[in-house]
């Protein structure tokens, strides 16, 4: 049987593909990464798209998280300090009410209170990073405005009662926010700042009627009660969101973990495979050198 | 009886031959390195004997010249591996640059340029961060840079892949002179063998022939017929003639709707040559149907993104406390019109921050409602205009050019296209018919007696988009519904068992798979019939064809201004186009809002404008746009690699045929050395029987004696 006597030209071929294999086992090694084109694994280049997707949406979540836990940290220790005046002032009403006290002392538990409506009106007025925490939507408008024009005073309430919420990447929805309304001014006795104006008014003129001034302060300890517990609600977000992070952060993890097992390079394996192809090259070129170095043919021999 | 001096002519007849075959062997030692030379071996020829006095007698040797050593039949069959491998490469060159473009994200860093499945995630997450503070400033300009990064990689991919897409009609377009040159000298070949060796092997002239031939391979898909007289026919692989005999038919190119199409005289053979092989069979495949494919992916990806983002931005409130109107709309990218284009146009048109509409419509500017809505469009599918479509399309209408179509592409609620035609007919004076045509991509043949046949697009490759559905006879008595298998994109039809192949068997699985019995598909051509069981008319159902044509007619007052019909067209339907899809509803506004206002008289009285308008677009059930992304990689990513496994088994074919060809066919040193060194010693032999031969003649005329004769 004939051969091909151009196989020389196979063993080049074979040779090339040697070394284009090498080249990419060695760009493997060099990026750590394995899928370096499409067409190497078009499965995990796609699963890889969805994966990284995935850690960005939690990476994104979790600085946004971050962001407003600061902001809701704010609007906790500001209610905090909101009850511990009012605690206050219902202790001064309190003992105001107790009919031992002379007109000007009366007069100075009004001005007291007065101070403390002030400050209270202060703390719902807070802004976070320039906007303000308690206004619902119209966090660019100042929640709280208080007219003297009659007496009491009436303190007005100039936001809404949009609630905003934070998605986590699984659709849990995370209350931001609670409007000042809801807060300071609801409706009933739970009224923090009619109360205060109320009690205000009461003590103004240095006499007290008892009885008046023994249902405002019963108002204000209601308004106290109910501000405690719109605390408990950003109290519960804050909880909320760190529990939805912790738990983004874990899965986070996981999905870094499989993205780096899909497509980062096993060195071991890549290093097994480039040495194979090394021989195979050193064999591919020994045996083209040998052949070179013979004479091809039988002309050779010829004398 | 022999005589001495008929022994010297022998001999010296046999010098002659050998020296004639030693010039064959330096002749094929001069060619080893010859491209397209093929070995050849001396012809020895025994010459006649003559008998004397009823005594036979031999009279040498003559050697009567060359054979090459070819075989024709494989060398055919190297040159038809050969196309296929050519078209496998060229196609896999252009892949290679097409999937460059959207080179994997290792994840190392968190963002790379380019990729833009990170920026799909980076612009929808920038509204995540957004939800947490909607009025920060920089929250903001990171939405319209992260909208501007998604826009330019998007719009870069696609103007790459347009360069691609120009070079490599470039690249096809140069292919053409390549192969007129080979047609031209084949031909001439033809001519020269058909003159000089019209019987036998032409040796030289056959190896040109049979180079030019291996080398038009490369290039294009052939078929080569033999003739008589030792010529040969040419044609493409689908039958258009290229050489014939002695006459060439030039392939010439020309632009048709900015793309190369080539033709043979007046024949448009782009097509046959796309599908037939070569170079140009891959420039041509990658052309007109990868990159294309490739275009349209990302054309819905954009459509998709701009469309549903500029819409949920323009309802929303913006910083300043704004909602999108018509005067001042509140879109964030440059707002698509049609999918076709999309990518390439997608850019990023708002520039103040301000006017990103975190908040829901209405509400106060703290609100973050709509930043959540546009965060969670990255878990929504990916819009597509469907269903109800919006259409712009603009006709002059003339009466001295009594018709006109214009076209125009729709979506139904899977998101397949189709191109509806508007035909505009004059009826005389100022009255045009119209009929509005959605064609299905499956054209019906429903058939009175219980099959029905499909031709399924062009050629052998299965269109997507079926609407058939199958009854037949269960065999427990009763019929049994199915609804034929998606198509998968370049299936083929494939042929009928057993075992079939293709589409075929994925419907006779189905068909199975459902109990029905009596009923067969078969293909011819790629008419696919499937047919029920013999007499039991009725038993195979197929789906309606899509609907007929909507008509009507228009009717222009003296001045140009549409009269008839007096409102618009509301509601025409086109049902029946592709499976599990909704009918296709379109309004066609000819009057626009509160006038008959668009429709417009221009500079000739008779000149009359047609009319169009917007329409809505909807939302699929499709993929979400990372999902559509990862799926749109995924599949690229698949067709590289197949074509890389196709075109690797192509060239290992191709090597083994080369090798059987060159063991045949090429010249072998070793062979040769041989050959020489047997005529040495058959002329050294030769040598010395003249020798000895004239020793023997001297003698003879001295008759034994050493004296004058010497």
């Amino acid at each position: 049987m004939r051969v091909d006597p151009s196989y020389s030209s196979n063993l080049v071929t074979a040779l090339d593909q040697s070394q284009s294999n090498e080249q990419q086992l060695t760009a493997e090694l060099s990026s750590g990464v394995s899928i370096t084109s499409l067409s190497q694994n078009p499965v995990a280049s796609g699963e890889n798209v969805l994966l990284l997707n995935q850690i960005q949406q939690d990476d994104s979540f979790t600085q946004s998280s971050s962001l407003v836990t600061s902001q809701l940290q704010v609007a906790d220790s500001t209610l905090g300090s909101v009850v511990s005046q009012l605690t206050q002032a219902v202790s001064l009403a309190t003992s105001a009410n107790n009919g031992t006290m002379n007109s000007s002392d009366v007069q100075s538990v009004g001005n007291q209170i007065s101070g403390i409506l002030d400050e209270v009106q202060s703390l719902a007025n807070t802004s976070y990073q320039g906007q303000y925490i308690f206004a619902g939507g119209q966090t660019s408008t100042l929640p709280f405005t208080t007219s003297t024009a009659t007496l009491p005073a009436t303190t007005t309430y100039n936001g809404d009662n949009d609630v905003n919420y934070l998605e986590t990447p699984d659709g849990q929805k995370i209350q931001l926010n609670v409007p000042g309304s809801q807060i300071f001014s609801a409706s009933g006795t739970n009224s923090v700042f009619a109360a205060l104006n109320n009690l205000v008014a009461d003590y103004s003129g240095g006499t007290v009627n008892p009885s008046q001034a023994v249902s405002d302060t019963q108002a204000l300890g209601t308004a106290l009660n109910y501000v405690s517990q719109q605390r408990v609600v950003v109290d519960n977000s804050i909880t909320q969101l760190t529990a939805a992070s912790d738990a983004v952060t874990s899965q986070q993890t996981q999905l870094t973990t499989a993205q780096t097992n899909l497509m980062q390079a096993d060195v071991a394996t890549v290093s097994t495979q480039l040495s194979l192809s090394e021989t195979q090259q050193t064999a591919l070129e020994d045996v083209i050198s040998q052949l070179d170095s013979q004479s091809n043919s039988l002309f050779s021999k010829l004398q | 009886m022999g005589t001495i001096s008929s022994a010297f002519d022998l001999i010296s007849g046999a010098l002659n031959a050998d020296q004639s075959a030693l010039s064959i062997v330096a002749n094929n030692v001069a060619n080893a390195n010859t491209p397209g030379y093929t070995e050849e071996t001396p012809n020895w020829q025994e010459n006649d004997p003559v008998q004397i006095n009823g005594v036979q007698y031999g009279d040498g040797v003559t050697e009567t010249g060359a054979t090459s050593l070819r075989d024709t039949v494989l060398s055919a069959r190297l040159d038809q591996q050969q196309q296929m491998a050519s078209a496998s490469s060229a196609r896999l060159t252009a892949l290679d640059s097409v999937q460059a473009l959207f080179t994997p994200d290792s994840g190392s860093s968190s963002s790379t340029a380019g990729d833009i499945g990170n920026d799909l995630t980076g612009f929808f997450s920038s509204f995540t961060s957004l939800e947490a503070e909607p009025t920060n400033a920089s929250l903001r300009e990171e939405v319209l840079t992260s909208a501007s990064t998604l826009a330019g990689d998007i719009s870069n991919a696609a103007a790459s892949l347009n360069t691609q897409r120009s070079a490599l009609d470039e690249e096809a377009s140069g292919v053409t002179s390549q192969v007129n040159a080979l047609t031209s000298s084949i031909a001439q070949l033809n001519q020269q063998i058909q003159s000089t060796s019209p019987n036998a092997d032409a040796g030289t002239l056959e190896d040109q022939r049979q180079e030019d031939l291996s080398q038009l391979s490369q290039l294009i898909g052939i078929n080569q017929v033999k003739t008589e007289n030792n010529g040969l026919s040419v044609t493409t692989t689908s039958g258009q003639l290229l050489v014939s005999e002695n006459s060439s038919f030039q392939l010439t190119s020309g632009s048709v709707s900015g793309v190369t199409h080539f033709f043979v005289g007046t024949a448009d053979i782009t097509s046959q040559l796309t599908s037939g092989g070569g170079e140009l069979g891959g420039y041509l495949t990658a052309r007109d149907q990868d990159i294309p494919s490739a275009l349209s992916s990302l054309d819905q990806l954009a459509y998709g993104i701009s469309a549903s983002v500029n819409q949920l931005n323009n309802t929303g409130t913006d910083m300043d406390g704004n909602t999108g109107t018509a005067a001042n709309l509140l879109y964030i990218f440059n707002e698509p019109t049609q999918v076709a284009g999309s990518a390439l146009a997608m850019s990023v048109t708002m520039t103040d921050p301000n006017q990103i509409a975190a908040a829901g419509a209405g509400l106060g500017t703290g609100d973050n409602s709509n930043a959540v809505a546009m965060a969670k469009l990255a878990s929504e599918s990916l819009m597509q205009p469907i269903a109800t479509t919006a259409f712009s399309v603009s006709q002059n209408l003339n009466a001295s050019s009594p018709s006109a179509t214009s076209s125009l592409e729709v979506y139904d609620t899977l998101g397949n296209s189709y191109n509806a035609a508007v035909t505009y007919t004059n009826q005389g004076g100022s009255t045009w018919d119209y009929s509005i045509s959605v064609p299905d991509v499956l054209t019906a043949n429903t058939s009175v007696s219980g099959s029905v046949s499909y031709r399924f697009g062009t050629g052998e490759t299965v269109n997507q988009g079926t609407n058939l559905t199958i009854t037949g006879n269960l065999a427990g008595g009763g019929t049994g519904t199915i609804t034929a298998p998606t198509v998968t994109s370049g299936e083929a039809v494939g042929t009928a068992g057993p075992p079939s192949t293709g589409y075929v068997a994925a419907l006779d699985a189905q068909i199975a798979a459902a109990g029905i019995t009596g009923v067969s598909v078969s293909n011819t051509g790629g008419v696919l019939t499937i047919s029920g069981a013999t007499g039991t008319a009725g038993s195979v159902i197929a789906d309606p064809a899509a609907s007929a044509n909507a008509t009507g007619t228009l009717t222009f007052n003296a001045s140009g201004a549409l009269v008839s019909p007096a409102a618009n067209v509301a509601g025409i339907t086109f049902s029946g186009l592709s499976d599990g899809a909704s009918a296709l509803n379109l309004d066609w506004n000819l009057y626009s809002t509160g006038s008959a206002g668009n429709i417009t008289e221009t500079a000739a009285a008779s000149l009359q404008s047609g009319a169009s308008q917007t329409g809505t677009a909807g939302v699929t059930n499709g993929p979400t746009p990372t999902g559509f992304f990862s799926n749109f990689v995924s599949t690229l990513g698949a067709t590289v690699s197949g074509v890389q496994a196709e075109n690797t088994a192509q060239n290992a074919s191709v090597t083994q045929l080369q090798t059987q060809n060159n063991a045949l066919s090429e010249v072998n040193l070793n062979d040769e050395a041989s050959a020489m060194s047997t005529l040495e010693r058959s002329y050294q032999a030769a040598s010395q029987v003249f020798t000895m031969l004239n020793t023997i003649m001297e003698s003879a005329l001295n008759l034994g004696t050493e004296t004058t004769v010497s």
